[in-house]
């Protein structure tokens, strides 16, 4: 085991310098593309040995990693000094002397400093499964007129394995370094064009990702301090006694790294950056760390208080971020702010932390990752060959880019409707809920995942509504020949995403239920061949066919059918018709922004305070 | 079996109910009306006319909506989950919407948008309806609601209320007729249709009234007299609030939903929570 979490650390790490060393094509192609299946069976065969297992590390890499830190955080603060950016420069201060206090403070620990569980090799399937084709896409999409290919493969297959390494680490001090590194990661990706706007968004990026991890270095300090401990695992093992301040703190990073309002601003601020960086903080890595956080810690304080306040804090984003992503323009940031809104789900259904919640949590993870790589691949491929950024300019897409809108109306299926997985996590999350309604907190929890969910749709219909539109007769349908390398991305993604859908009760049943078995407790969820069952509630195989038969002639069939009927103008109730149509943009939403996001902040400062129980 | 003789008869029984449906209106106001069958009198008259579209996706829509409806239908009736039934709905809105602005007409993009704004208003009390049904009966299946010894109605009297309101934005009723808007935007989503694929469609709507009206029916719990007099007295009422209200604003629509419906149904779940 501890040679193959090692593999899987190491090996990106290895690759990423190879390929930023080597600066070739063949390279980085040939490296880039064996890393596929190198990494998803390291992951696999990681998965099938017996786990929870806590691994050992030698004492020099405590060490490295603490020199390291240091390294880091002088890095950050000698860029705010560069960039002329007090705020980053104080911030980074801050954490070397945090991080100071907290080394003076730390006695040694006996635990070990990897701990690989179920939720660990999880992510690492995702990383492999999900992250790597983003690397692969990564590769053509830089030949469009992009420069440094090279060097932005290269950090992109690095950034997998600092995601790897962050999601096995046990010693929260760790988890700190991995935290910040994403951190740089994500810097370096969001700022890799390097004009005005870029240098910008990164410097955002920056300061307020290390706010998060300020949070986590004062947990740090109140966890050595109370409890005398500080590994994941000690944590759990008596629950009662953990500080909820600490755990506020920890819960506070999540939200920071999770890009909960009001710290948004710096997701939406990555789409400056190429494509494939979108791609990849939203689906495999950087923001799922987020609910992985809570995902930890959600056994202590399942019930608490804080539990409550992230229930309402989250659950509020999941729904006004969906609402504000229907006044936005431009395609990346409607994703980005869907992918906000379902990062609130996912942590809401880690705090809420019973068996049925969490699994529902991590399907949300699993499918909201492939869906959402796929989007941005697609997006990628929408601003590369057809020259497509706002949704404005996705007009008579089904003519010009037939194949492209077709992957990103399932996508956008994918992201609500019936029978898949998101779908399935709301579901299994309104019905676990309905048990506690005596608690304010939760009707109001059905209420945010009711409206959220028929925001979000709302939502894909409007842009899939504007890129149908044809005055009459869709007959100049034109399959673009796209590169190989985005159709191979595509394609695996839609393969994966049909064939997860179809055996979705069995996958449920048998890969995610146990999973949440190790973090909650086995949940009252299983299979009959495909048919899934929850409690009494059951989700016929003939009804996931029925509504996958449906949705894919849908979205498919228009490509392939033609009816023999005469084909006339618009009739329009005998006006004349406009040349150009605009959709609604939902100006009157915009307009309130401001009091959604001071509203989220006063949340926010109820989760600190009231959760971290420091009144 | 009367679930599948339902299920299967759905468009037929639709198109009797909408027959009556128009009677009453008639009488209503006066008037004599047209003959019971006339649904499917212009059901044949519709089929037999020469078949018109814009495009093929448009008039595929028209027939996915048809499908998709009579499938939400069906998983209601034949399944065991109220909750996926009414997720279901949305794939025939998803439909009908995706028709109704593929086309480069300002009518029928006009009405796609608002049936959004109907969808936002009546979803999320949908979700807590069956939420409202699950805390009165224990489950979500709807055997178990259709067994319930006691009167839900008389539990959640609030939810079925704001059930009621909701019933004219899903039937697409005034007030809250606004998507269709014959006299506005000359039937929104469904201007472009015409003949066969217009028929499609038509008979979509039919299959909702059956849809909504199954749930009035689940009010009643075991007591299938009392479903059936909610049943008929909410069909009354609907109707009358047809005949004798002005349409509303979309705006209005969303609003009224959002500030009184929801919370009135949300605090009629807190107190029956409460008070178990």
């Amino acid at each position: 085991m501890g040679a193959l979490v090692t593999l899987n650390i190491v090996l990106p790490w290895i690759a990423a310098l190879i390929i930023y060393l080597a600066k070739k094509d063949v390279v980085t192609n040939v490296l880039t593309f064996l890393m596929l299946p190198l990494l998803s069976i390291i992951a696999y065969l990681a998965y099938i040995q017996p786990h929870p297992v806590l691994i050992e590390t030698p004492k020099w890499v405590d060490l490295l990693i603490t020199v390291y830190d240091f390294g880091l955080l002088a890095y950050f603060f000698y860029q705010g000094i560069v960039r002329k950016n007090s705020l980053i420069a104080i911030l980074a201060s801050i954490q070397l002397i945090f991080l100071v206090i907290v080394l003076l403070m730390m006695n040694h620990s006996l635990t070990p400093n990897l701990y690989i569980d179920d939720v660990t090799l999880m992510f690492y399937l995702i990383v492999a499964i999900v992250g790597v084709p983003i690397a692969i896409f990564a590769t053509k999409y830089m030949d469009y007129g992009e420069k440094g290919k090279h060097s932005f493969v290269a950090i992109v297959v690095w950034f997998l394995g600092v995601m790897n390494f962050a999601v096995s680490v046990n010693n929260i001090e760790w988890f700190f370094a991995l935290f910040e590194t994403t951190t740089l990661a994500s810097y370096i990706m969001i700022g890799f064009r390097g004009d005005k706007e870029a240098v910008n968004n990164s410097n955002l990026a920056l300061w307020m990702n290390q706010i998060g991890g300020i949070a986590i270095l004062l947990a740090l300090m109140v966890f050595i301090k109370i409890n005398g401990v500080y590994h994941f695992t000690d944590l759990l093992k008596n629950p009662s006694l953990i500080s909820m301040a600490a755990l506020g703190f920890l819960s506070l990073s999540a939200l920071v790294k999770g890009a909960q309002m009001p710290f948004h601003k710096w997701l939406l601020g990555a789409m400056v950056a190429p494509t494939p960086v979108s791609a990849i903080l939203h689906s495999a890595t950087m923001v799922k760390i987020a609910p992985y956080l809570i995902l930890r810690i959600s056994p202590i304080i399942k019930g608490t208080l804080l539990a409550k306040l992230l229930i309402i804090t989250t659950g509020y984003v999941f729904v006004v971020a969906a609402v504000i992503a229907l006044s936005q323009d431009n395609f990346k940031k409607i994703l980005a702010y869907s992918t906000i809104s379902l990062l609130g789900l996912m942590m809401l259904g880690a705090a809420v932390g019973t068996p049925v919640a969490v699994t529902a949590s991590l399907v949300l993870i699993i499918f909201h990752a492939f869906a959402k790589g796929f989007l941005f691949v697609e997006a990628g491929v929408l601003e590369k060959v057809f020259h497509v950024k706002y949704i404005n300019q996705m007009r008579r897409l089904i003519e010009r880019a037939p194949l492209t809108l077709m992957f990103i109306f399932f996508g956008f299926l994918n992201m609500t409707f019936v029978p898949f997985g998101t779908f399935i996590g709301k579901w299994m999350m309104i019905e676990e809920v309905s048990n506690f309604l005596q608690h304010g907190s939760y009707i109001l929890l059905i209420i945010y995942v009711g409206a959220g969910s028929a925001f979000l749709s709302i939502l894909y219909m409007k842009v899939l509504g504007i890129s149908v539109r044809k005055a009459h007769g869709i007959e100049k349908i034109n399959f673009v020949k796209l590169p190989a390398t985005f159709n191979f991305v595509s394609v695996w993604y839609y393969v994966w995403l049909l064939s997860m859908t179809i055996f979705i009760a069995p996958f449920i049943a048998d890969f995610v239920v146990p999973i949440a078995a190790s973090i909650a407790g086995q949940a009252d969820i299983y299979a009959t061949g495909l048919t899934l069952h929850m409690y009494d509630s059951t989700l016929y195989f003939w009804q996931i066919l029925g509504a996958l038969i449906l949705i894919f002639l849908i979205h498919a069939l228009p490509y392939f059918v033609k009816f023999k009927a005469d084909v006339v103008h618009p009739y329009n109730c005998g006006e004349v018709f406009p040349r150009h149509m605009e959709t609604w943009n939902f100006e009157c939403i915009a307009r309130y922004e401001g009091y959604f996001v001071a509203f989220s902040i006063a949340l926010f400062i109820m989760v600190v305070v009231l959760g971290g129980g420091l009144l | 079996m009367i679930n599948v003789i339902l299920t299967v008869l759905a468009p037929l029984i639709g198109g009797v109910v909408y027959g009556i449906e128009r009677v009453v209106k008639a009488r209503m106001q006066k008037r004599v009306g047209p003959p019971l069958l006339q649904p499917f009198y212009d059901f044949f008259k519709l089929m037999d006319k020469r078949p018109i579209m814009i495009h093929s996706l448009h008039a595929l829509m028209g027939i996915m909506y048809f499908i998709a409806e009579w499938f939400a239908l069906a998983v209601l009736l034949l399944g065991n989950d109220l909750l996926i039934a009414v997720f279901f709905h949305v794939i025939a809105v998803l439909a009908l919407v995706i028709g109704a602005s593929s086309v480069r007409s300002p009518y029928s993009v006009l009405g796609a948008l608002r049936e959004l704004m109907h969808m936002i208003s009546y979803e999320p009390l949908m979700v807590l309806m069956v939420v409202a049904l699950y805390l009165v009966v224990g489950s979500f299946d709807i055997r178990d609601v259709l067994n319930y010894e006691g009167y839900p109605i008389l539990e959640i009297p609030l939810v079925f209320f704001a059930f009621l309101l909701t019933i004219p934005m899903m039937l697409q009723k005034s007030p809250f007729d606004v998507a269709e808007a014959h006299q506005e935007i000359i039937g929104g989503p469904e201007i472009e249709y015409s003949g066969p694929f217009y028929e499609a469609l038509y008979t979509g709507k039919w299959i909702e009234y059956i849809y909504v009206f199954t749930f009035v029916f689940l009010f009643g719990g075991s007591h299938y007299w009392l479903g059936i007099l909610l049943v008929v007295l909410a069909f009354l009422f609907i109707n009358l609030l047809d005949n004798s209200s002005a349409r509303l604003d979309f705006r209005t629509m969303v609003k009224f939903a959002w500030s009184v419906l929801i919370p009135m149904a949300a605090l009629n779940v807190i107190l029956l929570a409460l008070w178990q």
